[in-house]
């Protein structure tokens, strides 16, 4: 894992998309998380919109568009559930927050860093959740966080075959 | 100043976002009760309102689109590819659909007696009346949120907290309601919940989901009577769902982890939770049949009225007959003592009359064995006959009995 200023990273290694890319990518990712726990039941372990949020915030490197897009994606998620709007609203922005702020600093064109990246980010997304729901409101949750795990491996899983799909709509110089 | 905010921005933006979702949730949770604890508002505002329309309104289109394929693909693989034996099926389908026919309009006679009594009674039930079908075409996508959506909204006569159910067993009920779609909210949810009973003891409890999805009652004591595979039904009392469907039944029996002398007892789901596709809502509940149960009634009165005339037909001739009849009634006798209103054995036990001059074949006389004694067994030499048994008192009862 490579340590480099910042700023200079940031010019270096700044992911470029066509602009339907931004709007298709993150509607897809909404519209299958949606969809997909149809045919896959309780066995739909992950989180489409959190995985899409993750790459554009680790491509971007711009904690801004980061942190919007994960408000954006949150939101969407949280106004299609029975959930106040907001709850994953609060976490996905942190989470993307973060993501951008880790991509400015670490080589993260390493599979290995995304996955584990991604693996992270998924367990903090939840226990951000979580942290909203009976700490912050004082809502009543049960809560499985094996459940949670399981979420962050697919996450993993799926960032593995996504991601390198997504780095071929990259815009090349 | 204008370097902290452009060197700070990235932090600012974070901070300005999450207080604005931060504020949000404050407005939308409430406390409800008196001991303070906090709730979801379960009626949205209009803001909120609005964003989860526009949600809906940006993601249903595919998730309709996604489901026609899934169909599309479906309906050819099961018109084209996989009709082996169907016109076999059919047959046998249609012979059970009149078996069930019949059935179903007998059952609907005796659910309109009791209907009628439960009327009598002033017990007040609410009957399935009309139902919406209606397909599920998209979920939450969150593990923590057990809601879907289907494919009719307000246009299709759909309003919130209307109960959604299967042929198996009930679904949900309706939670929010858009112009073309709908929101359910399933009773595996967390949120959720529904009256059931026990089908054999009796038992009644609030079905609810937990954190996996799995259903379960909470709030009942411990019974050792509670034993895996009873049925549980809908209890009627919670204003949703009508009293008497299937819910599912009980898997296991577990100790409440909070409170002692209570259980949890778990259920599975008589309806397809998971894989759900087509759903019944149900829009209307009255004390009524719906139009093909009014039919199907109808046809039932035809046929049993049929039957009901034609053996009227058969007593009104049998009447006419005994009136033409001569000394079946007697004008000088009184009607309760009347031949017809006679009351003793048609057939009694009557001895035969007394010959003037018994011979060998009176009754009575002994067999003789020889047929070359005849000279023996003239008239008047013929041994003599036992004497005649009592007359039984009925047999004096009757007169005019032979005209």
């Amino acid at each position: 894992m490579s340590l480099l200023g910042a700023d200079a990273r940031r010019d270096m290694e700044i992911h470029r998309y066509p602009l339907i890319v931004y709007g298709l990518v993150p509607l897809l990712a909404l519209v299958l998380q949606a969809w997909l726990p149809r045919p896959l039941g309780r066995y739909a372990w992950f989180d489409l919109p959190l995985v899409v949020t993750v790459y554009f915030a680790l491509g971007r490197r711009s904690p801004i568009q980061g942190t919007l897009m994960g408000a954006v994606m949150g939101i969407f998620e949280d106004a299609l559930s029975r959930h106040a709007i907001g709850m994953n609203g609060i976490a996905k922005t942190a989470v993307g927050f973060l993501a951008a702020s880790v991509g400015i600093r670490i080589d993260v064109e390493n599979f290995t860093i995304r996955l584990m990246l991604n693996f992270l980010l998924s367990l903090l997304s939840s226990a951000i959740y979580f942290f909203v729901y009976r700490v912050l409101l004082g809502l009543d949750l049960e809560w499985s966080w094996l459940t949670q795990l399981y979420i962050a491996i697919g996450n993993s899983v799926i960032a593995l075959i996504v991601f390198p799909l997504l780095d071929r709509l990259q815009l090349k110089d | 100043m204008e370097s902290f905010f452009v060197r700070y921005r990235n932090l600012l933006v974070l901070l300005a976002i999450l207080v604005a979702q931060i504020v949000g949730l404050a407005v939308q949770v409430r406390r409800v009760n008196s001991t303070g604890r906090a709730s979801l508002d379960p009626n949205d505002g209009p803001g909120v309102r609005l964003i989860r329309l526009w949600a809906e309104a940006i993601v249903s289109p595919f998730e309709r689109a996604i489901h026609g394929s899934k169909l599309g693909v479906q309906y050819v693989w099961s018109d084209y590819f996989d009709l082996r034996n169907v016109r076999h099926q059919n047959q046998e389908l249609q012979r059970t659909i009149d078996r069930l026919r019949l059935e179903q309009a007998q059952l609907l006679e005796d659910a309109r007696q009791g209907q009628r009594l439960q009327g009598l009674l002033g017990f007040q039930e609410k009957y399935i009346y009309s139902t919406v079908a209606a397909q599920a075409i998209g979920s939450s996508g969150s593990s923590q949120s057990h809601v879907f959506y289907i494919d009719k909204g307000s246009q299709n006569g759909l309003k919130p907290d209307m109960a959604v159910i299967t042929p198996d067993g009930i679904v949900g009920k309706v939670r929010d309601v858009f112009p073309h779609t709908a929101q359910v909210l399933a009773i595996n949810d967390q949120t959720s919940g529904a009256g059931v009973i026990l089908e054999t003891t009796r038992i009644r409890g609030i079905l609810r989901g937990d954190v996996d999805g799995q259903l379960m009652i909470v709030g009942i004591l411990a019974d050792e009577r509670i034993k895996p595979g009873e049925t549980v039904l809908t209890a009627g009392g919670d204003l949703i769902f009508p009293r008497g469907l299937p819910v599912g039944v009980v898997e296991k029996v577990v100790r409440d982890p909070e409170r002692d002398a209570f259980i949890d007892v778990m259920v599975k789901s008589a309806a397809h939770l998971d894989q759900l596709d087509e759903v019944l809502v149900i829009t209307s509940m009255q004390p009524r049949f719906s139009d093909q149960e009014q039919k199907d009634i109808e046809t039932s009165e035809e046929v049993k009225g049929a039957e009901a005339q034609a053996i009227k037909d058969q007593l009104k001739a049998s009447q006419i007959m005994a009136e033409h009849l001569p000394g079946l009634i007697e004008p000088n006798v009184p009607a309760d003592q009347q031949p017809l209103n006679d009351d003793t054995p048609p057939n009694p036990m009557t001895p035969p009359p007394q010959p003037l001059h018994p011979d060998r074949f009176s009754p009575g006389a002994a067999p003789t064995p020889d047929v070359g004694t005849d000279s023996q067994s003239a008239p008047g030499t013929a041994p003599k006959p036992e004497s005649p048994a009592e007359p039984q008192s009925g047999a004096q009862k009757g007169p005019g009995r032979n005209p």
